[in-house]
């Protein structure tokens, strides 16, 4: 009980920190949102008439109640689920622009992981199995994978099932063509959202299978040479349950742990992959915020990736206290 | 034996959702329709005007980045002014308008028989309301008056003949009915517009928006039904959705159109608009500092740049050649005074360069470089980090220079730090570009782009609507702009525009390189009405305010 109480406190210190420094950082960054703003219009050749000027005035305008003040509004509004409204958005409120996207990026980017997660476990365990043999020839290729930048892959992938070939959609997370009054709940529309998250999740998945594998493939060697797998084989039991049940469900242990911290980040979404597949998640909010200097929409998501961190990791290590006895017995 | 019980029964579920998802993507990637469901469907006008995703429901006019359709195809002007190429403004909500002597009331005719998508009739007091509401008030309106049922007076409190465009063509007509009622009209998001334009509002989702036809549009209904905004994030990605049959009008800067071009259903029109310069801080009593200052060092420079290789260089061989005037070469023909070189020179004459610096006491030092009374003629050239075109300008400019005597620095920052450096003119010189005028008169670009108006000292911030960055600051061209906005007669403002631009041609505050090109892709195989080189009715762009209402009820299906 005490290993649970001990982590709660922690895990809430921990947040209230990451509110704080959430509030304090955009604060401090180099340059004027409402220059840029004006800057962008400018660019594109639009006029600034009076009446546009009155109302980019009322948008960027100026708070001048001291740091302290401006602190504890914030932490009251974040718990009365006021997050602000969005300039670059203008004038849809932070909460709503978030809402909408978090389910597309806890749907793509939490079920490409998971994927890959399991991808990962299973290629690693079969290799560190067959150990010693051609199979572990797969490791560097898929490391290989690895290495490759994400936004590259991205475009070779678009420009060759996309473009050329014609076999997967441009862009969009849905038929943005067929469903001109937004996503309905029927069938056609799951297949299309699934038909759509194909490329961008074959994005993720080759490009992060490669890690899991090779840690898996590490810890299983190493599991191998244990003695109770010594064990179990003089024992006679079959060699795939020694490799399902003893080996893979040891060696996975720190797999997992990794898995959870991973699993935290895939609220930030990748950022570059949305932006290329103008996939409507959460990376793409952030990227267009710091782009524009949109410090209520960067601290929203901010604040929202920092809790979704936290909250897998608590998670994470209750689970892991759970299917490892070792770690609770010691806390 | 339970746990491979369990097992088994996992795996059946795992097999179940699979595939019941498989066949759920197979029913729909079967069902995966273009936008002509059915043979009796019409199709609907695929278009990206720029705006990236999450689509904002945004239709108020007032706002400082409302949806594309709310300017043009939803609300229309009283006049159309086309920038394309030289003309009369056309009537849209307004049949005529006369100006007074002095420039200080015009009068204009209202179309009588036009309704708002709500049905109510479009009346005078909507004109009256469209000028005189707060968010639409301009400084120099003194009032917009009702003098019958089909005429409304509007009086200034100066001459105003040059701010012509902005209230007959840029103002647009809202429903009084409607928006009187608007607290706050600057931030009211107005996500179910009533207008008088050919189309109406149908539906906003994060990745899109349409509009429909209005069917009692005022010049008849349009022929195409339906029109589908997207919202797309990258250039890219537009590009590939117009080399997949996508995207039917789009504009955007693409070095190799043949590309899209090629396959045939695509065509291309370039109607370039706005010049790229080197903007310089040109005025020594305005606190500029450096050799820029220095009108010889200027001219040298301007006679330095081969302008055919930066436009091949850096802009595909997609620019037009600018003029010192700053008048469109073509368009603006009339108004460029016969006394100047109506072209910027296309090819670099290091020779002549040499002799303008000579003439003005300046000697090729040991390590070739100018220098006159110690000082040595060395520049810094600014550009934004990542606007690839104009880096390529500016390692060109920096290169022809070096080449002749002048050290010129390339230096690239960040867009916040170039803004703060042109606003607060501490620079010396910079790559940028100039916003074209919204009709065919270039005197916007001199009013404010180079008048004393218009300008601060350097270390003061311009304010926003203060274009004149270079710090240019010259008595005759002042008293010339303010002759020019005191009268309507074209042979009194081409005198005026003679004298402006013997000064700038020879002062060169702003360093023409190119005319920057506007390329707009259109589907000419499933569409038919497009503006043409020949028939250039309207500027093209699909971002274009005012002129995408144009084209669009003009659009028809081609016969197929």
């Amino acid at each position: 009980m005490r290993f649970f109480a001990r982590r709660i406190t922690f895990y809430l210190i921990t947040l209230w920190a990451a509110i704080s420094l959430n509030f304090a950082i955009p604060k401090m960054m180099p340059g004027d949102p409402k220059q840029l703003f004006m800057e962008k219009l400018m660019r594109k050749g639009i006029e600034i008439t009076p009446g546009m000027q009155k109302s980019i005035d009322l948008l960027f305008g100026e708070d001048d109640s001291s740091l302290w003040d401006q602190y504890v509004s914030y932490l009251n509004n974040i718990f009365h689920g006021n997050l602000g409204v969005s300039t670059t958005f203008f004038p849809k409120p932070v909460t709503e622009l978030i809402a909408a996207a978090l389910p597309w990026t806890l749907g793509l980017m939490g079920i490409a992981t998971i994927i890959s997660f399991v991808l990962g476990i299973a290629g690693g365990a079969w290799v560190g199995w067959k150990r010693g043999t051609w199979v572990d020839h797969v490791i560097p290729a898929s490391t290989l994978l690895q290495a490759l930048p994400y936004f590259w892959l991205a475009l070779i992938l678009i420009s060759t099932f996309a473009v050329t070939l014609q076999w997967f959609p441009v862009i969009g997370g849905y038929d943005i063509f067929s469903y001109d009054y937004g996503p309905e709940w029927s069938w056609s529309f799951v297949g299309s959202v699934i038909y759509h998250g194909t490329l961008p999740a074959m994005t993720i998945i080759i490009s992060s299978v490669g890690g899991w594998l090779l840690g898996m493939r590490n810890m299983m060697v190493a599991t191998l040479s244990e003695d109770y797998i010594t064990t179990a084989e003089a024992k006679g039991l079959r060699p795939m349950r020694i490799a399902r049940t003893y080996a893979t469900r040891n060696a996975a242990l720190p797999s997992i742990a990794g898995f959870g911290i991973s699993l935290g980040f895939v609220v930030a979404g990748s950022v570059v992959m949305e932006e290329v597949f103008s996939y409507p998640g959460l990376g793409k909010l952030l990227f267009d915020a710091v782009r524009e200097n949109d410090y209520a929409l960067m601290q929203g998501v901010f604040l929202v990736i920092t809790v979704a961190v936290l909250a897998a990791n608590f998670i994470m290590d209750m689970i892991y206290g759970f299917i490892d006895p070792r770690t609770r017995h010691n806390a | 034996m339970i746990r491979s019980v369990a097992r088994k029964r996992l795996l059946t579920a795992v097999a179940l959702v699979t595939g019941v998802t498989m066949f759920a993507a197979g029913c729909s990637s079967s069902g995966d329709p273009k936008d002509d469901g059915g043979s009796g469907e019409a199709r609907v006008l695929n278009v990206w005007a720029g705006t990236q995703t999450p689509v904002v429901a945004n239709f108020n006019p007032y706002a400082p980045n409302p949806l594309h359709a709310a300017n043009g195809a939803i609300y229309e002007p009283l006049f159309y002014y086309n920038k394309a190429k030289a003309g009369a403004p056309e009537p849209r909500l307004g049949e005529e308008f006369t100006w007074a002597e002095d420039g200080l009331s015009l009068t204009v005719t209202i179309r009588e028989g036009v309704t708002w998508t709500d049905g109510k009739p479009f009346t005078v007091e909507d004109v009256v309301f469209s000028y005189s509401n707060d968010a639409a008030k301009s400084p120099f309106l003194e009032s917009a008056e009702k003098v019958d049922d089909k005429t409304v007076k509007l009086t200034f409190n100066s001459p105003q003949f040059t701010g012509e465009v902005q209230f007959l063509g840029t103002t647009l007509m809202v429903p009084e009915h409607i928006w009187k009622d608007v607290a706050d009209k600057a931030t009211w998001a107005n996500e179910a517009p009533v207008g008088t334009g050919p189309f109406t509002f149908d539906a906003v989702t994060d990745a899109s928006y349409t509009v429909v036809a209005n069917e009692d549009y005022w010049d008849g209904a349009p022929k195409v039904k339906k029109v589908r905004y997207l919202g797309v994030d990258e250039n890219q990605s537009a590009e590939n959705l117009l080399t997949t049959g996508k995207i039917d009008w789009a504009a955007m800067f693409v070095p190799d159109p043949e590309r899209i071009t090629g396959p045939g259903r695509l065509s291309m029109i370039n109607t370039p608009q706005d010049p790229t310069v080197l903007y310089t801080c040109s005025t020594a009593s305005q606190g500029c500092t450096g050799p820029q200052t220095d009108i010889a060092v200027r001219q040298a420079l301007d006679l330095l740049v081969d302008r055919t290789e930066i436009n091949e260089k850096a802009f595909a061989g997609q620019a037009a050649p600018a003029s010192p005037t700053f008048a469109l070469l073509g368009r603006d023909d009339r108004w460029i005074s016969p006394d100047v070189e109506a072209e910027s020179p296309q090819t670099a004459d290091p020779a002549a360069a040499a002799k303008v610096l000579e003439g003005a006491g300046y000697t090729k030092g040991a390590d070739g470089i100018y220098e006159k009374a110690g000082q040595k003629v060395e520049l810094t050239l600014i550009t934004v980090a990542g606007w690839t075109d104009y880096n390529t300008v500016g390692d060109l400019v920096a290169s022809a220079a070096g080449d002749a005597g002048i050290k010129v620095t390339h230096e690239q920052v960040t867009q916040q730090e170039m803004s703060d450096m042109r606003v607060a003119g501490s620079f010396q010189l910079m790559v940028g570009g100039i916003t074209g005028p919204s009709l065919d008169d270039p005197f916007q670009i001199y009013r404010q782009w180079l008048s004393t108006d218009y300008t601060q000292a350097v270390g003061t911030a311009l304010e926003s609507g203060d274009f004149n960055f270079a710090r240019y600051s010259n008595p005759v061209l002042d008293a010339a702009v303010a002759e020019a906005a005191a009268t309507n007669d074209e042979d009194a403002k081409k005198a005026a525009y003679a004298t402006i631009q013997t000064e700038i041609a020879r002062d060169l505050p702003y360093i023409p390189i190119v005319v920057n090109a506007s390329q707009t892709f259109m589907d000419t195989k499933d569409f038919a009405g497009w503006p043409t080189e020949d028939n250039l009715y309207a500027f093209p762009p699909s971002w274009s305010t005012v002129s995408l209402g144009v084209v669009l009820s003009k659009l028809e299906p081609a016969a197929s």
